[in-house]
């Protein structure tokens, strides 16, 4: 080794001794604009927060009607009803052909067996937990339709769940702006 | 002594901001799970009214026969009934089944098309019957099996009155807008 490698290998020891010696630097993170943009977020979706008593997740592939009406959703049991089934307490529990009527084998005279006796389990826990907090029941569904539901297929449901002892019926429809 | 305090106020106090983001950080998950996407509303529909009911109705009005106002939606246009009578019948009849009150707007369309029917031509007879008869809010929908959801709507809107926006009206309970006609249908299966 020469002279001058040795003496450039001996500088090389110096700065990394240096460097080794160097207390670490700390690394600052800009936390402000960040929280500007955070909160900017939070603020938006406090805005478009759901006020309704009843949050409706259409199911994929679901086209909800079309309407003027503004009257805002009560509270009630949404019933989901799509051109492939129809949908209750999560439930699918209807399946429907491909021309949008409901299986032959599952309807009798407009009453839907499966659906019906659903909705009467249901109706009677919802009757017994009224009846335990002193309030009146009060036999709210609300009808999340498809745009392109047949009315028949529409009758035979509104029919199972009169039957079910559901007394007042509501369309969830999405308010066309302007 | 003197010294001191001055290196006190000049160290610099920064506020620590990680427990703050990491609540912000948690909010938008759980908002956006409860973001209202669409504007959701709804339509209240009256299951059908027994006669029993009607009769006890009929007594407060001094005897003034009810409108009865029934509108059937076919594939072809509406037909329009009151007071038992289809409107454009021939005389003598009560109903005509050959041919609809109003009919379509677009006749070449497909059924899939849910602009196809006048739903302008229903409104304005909606107005008229709601003229002279200014008490009524009820109107009696049917429809052909094979007609869409939509199109049921549709027709709700426009007797109810495209313009009418009654949300807030039947919360406060104040009489409804002049601009609302018929706002309460009742569906009824096969009343053709």
């Amino acid at each position: 080794m020469t002279p001058e490698q040795q003496a450039f290998q001996a500088k090389k020891k110096a700065k990394a001794a240096a460097r080794r010696n160097k207390e670490e630097e700390e690394a600052k993170l800009g936390m402000t604009s960040l929280m500007d943009i955070v909160s900017i977020i939070v603020i938006y979706l406090l805005k478009s927060y759901a006020s309704d008593p009843v949050v409706i997740n259409p199911t994929a592939g679901q086209k909800i009607p079309m309407s003027q009406a503004d009257a805002g959703l009560s509270d009630g049991m949404p019933i989901f009803v799509t051109p492939q089934g129809v949908t209750f307490q999560d439930k699918k529990l209807v399946t429907l052909t491909p021309d949008g009527d409901i299986d032959p084998g599952m309807v009798e005279n407009h009453l839907v067996g499966p659906l019906y006796d659903a909705m009467a389990e249901e109706v009677d826990k919802a009757k017994q937990m009224a009846e335990n907090q002193n309030r009146e029941w009060e036999g709210n569904l609300i009808v999340v339709g498809d745009q392109r539901l047949k009315f028949s297929t529409l009758v035979d449901i509104m029919y199972t769940a009169g039957r079910a002892e559901f007394s007042n019926y509501t369309f969830c429809v999405i308010r066309r702006s302007g | 002594m003197a010294r001191k305090r001055k290196k006190n106020q000049e160290a610099e106090v920064e506020a620590n901001l990680l427990p703050v983001m990491n609540i912000m950080f948690l909010l938008i998950p759980a908002l956006l799970m409860a973001m209202e996407f669409a504007s959701m509303a709804a339509i209240n529909v009256s299951p059908p009214k027994f006669a029993a009911q009607a009769n006890d109705k009929k007594v407060d009005k001094k005897e003034e026969k009810p409108l009865d106002l029934k509108v059937f939606i076919m594939e072809d246009g509406y037909r329009v009934s009151a007071q038992g009578q289809q409107e454009g019948a021939d005389a003598g009849k009560e109903a005509d089944s050959s041919r609809p009150t109003i009919p379509l707007a677009n006749q070449s369309a497909p059924i899939d098309d849910y602009e196809r029917y006048d739903y302008a031509a229903l409104e304005a007879k909606a107005k008229e019957y709601k003229a002279l008869f200014p008490h009524e809010v009820t109107v009696k929908l049917s429809a052909e099996s094979n007609v869409p959801m939509q199109v049921l709507v549709g027709t709700m809107d426009a007797l109810a009155g495209r313009t009418c926006k009654i949300g807030k009206t039947l919360k406060s309970g104040e009489q409804p807008p002049e601009d609302c006609y018929f706002w309460q249908p009742i569906v009824e299966a096969g009343a053709g």
